[in-house]
């Protein structure tokens, strides 16, 4: 630092700095008073135009945020939600695919099963209708006849 | 958020500011109004939820960066017209043409109406030129400290700068200014 270096000095040049510009700006304003009529009418046109347009973005904002009414081709109505359903819809259209895996998974086992139950029934039918009843089945004589070949059963 | 009413008086209270100060720098009054213009329309559009107090410091910087939008069209503009003539627009950072002065001086002194404010206007008008002589840096940090009353900090954000600059630009300002206001025997 120079010895012959004051603080105080610094400081009350800074003072006297800004002292000196606020009253070149006081003067800058003074004259800005009294721009030409046709630049003061350009700057309020511009003015109505910015405060126009903020008015038209703050309607479109509150227009997406509030649900809305669609009518759709065949004159039905859907409500279209706001902004925070809009993702939503999507979460739920991503599962779409896998429910639609399960639903036809369960369609084919109920038709595997139900071709399981008809072959069955035809079985029991079958059995039912025969002249043999079904009892002679479960005779251990009528069991060893049907293994002996055939001519020698007499 | 500001009200339309906020954003309205807000404007209002700062567009003659504004145009001037962007005059000072692009030198041509319809590119100053159309500069004016976009930086209030980027305002109200993109802008409308921040809340009325931080419009002046968000004002600023867009005009700033429109200002500079507009210069770098021009560069483009003059580059293209290079090939095509000798004449030069002069730069606005820190050449200042004397023809442009004296034009602003007939201009000014062409709306006195009452004899007795003729000297003042005219003293005011010096102000201006002086002002619009100084280099581009310093005169924007000039404006921004004590025309728009901006802290350094403030002025340093919207000029992209250090504050320690903001104070260098705003110090040489004053000192070329007092020089040169002294010289023509004016004391503000």
């Amino acid at each position: 630092m120079s010895p012959s270096f004051r603080p105080d000095r610094g400081a009350e040049l800074d003072v006297r700095v800004a002292r000196y510009g606020l009253r070149v700006a006081a003067r800058l304003a003074e004259q800005t008073e009294n721009l030409p009529h046709d630049v003061l009418e350009r700057l309020r046109v511009a003015r109505e135009q910015a405060i126009e347009r903020t008015r038209s973005a703050r309607k479109a904002t509150r227009s997406e945020a509030a649900p809305s009414v669609v009518v759709v081709a065949s004159g039905s109505l859907a409500l279209a939600g706001g902004p925070g359903e809009g993702s939503a819809w999507f979460k739920f259209a991503g599962w779409v695919p896998i429910l639609l895996l399960l639903a036809g998974l369960l369609l084919i086992q109920d038709r595997y099963q139900r071709e399981q139950v008809e072959a069955a029934a035809e079985i029991d039918a079958a059995l039912l209708a025969d002249d043999l009843p079904p009892s002679a089945y479960s005779d251990p004589g009528f069991s060893e006849f049907l293994k002996l070949p055939i001519g020698t059963a007499d | 958020m500001a009200s339309d009413k906020e954003l309205s008086d807000f404007l209002k209270s700062v567009e003659k500011r504004a145009f001037k100060r962007t005059a000072y720098a692009v030198r041509d009054d319809d590119a100053a109004l159309d500069i004016v213009q976009d930086a209030m329309i980027r305002l109200a559009e993109k802008y409308i939820d921040r809340p009325a107090a931080e419009l002046p410091l968000l004002f600023q910087r867009i005009l700033s960066n429109a200002t500079m939008d507009w210069f770098r069209r021009q560069k483009v503009r003059r580059a293209v017209l290079h090939n095509f003539s000798d004449f030069e627009v002069p730069d606005g950072d820190g050449d200042f043409d004397v023809l442009e002065t004296l034009e602003l001086l007939d201009d000014a002194r062409g709306t006195e109406s009452a004899a007795d404010s003729v000297s003042r206007a005219q003293m005011l008008q010096l102000i201006d030129v002086e002002v619009a002589q100084l280099p581009a840096r310093q005169r924007e940090a000039f404006l921004l400290r004590y025309w728009e009353e901006l802290d350094v900090a403030e002025t340093a954000a919207v000029m992209g700068c250090s504050e320690g600059s903001v104070k260098t630009h705003c110090s040489r300002a004053v000192h070329a200014l007092a020089k040169a206001l002294r010289a023509k025997g004016i004391s503000p």
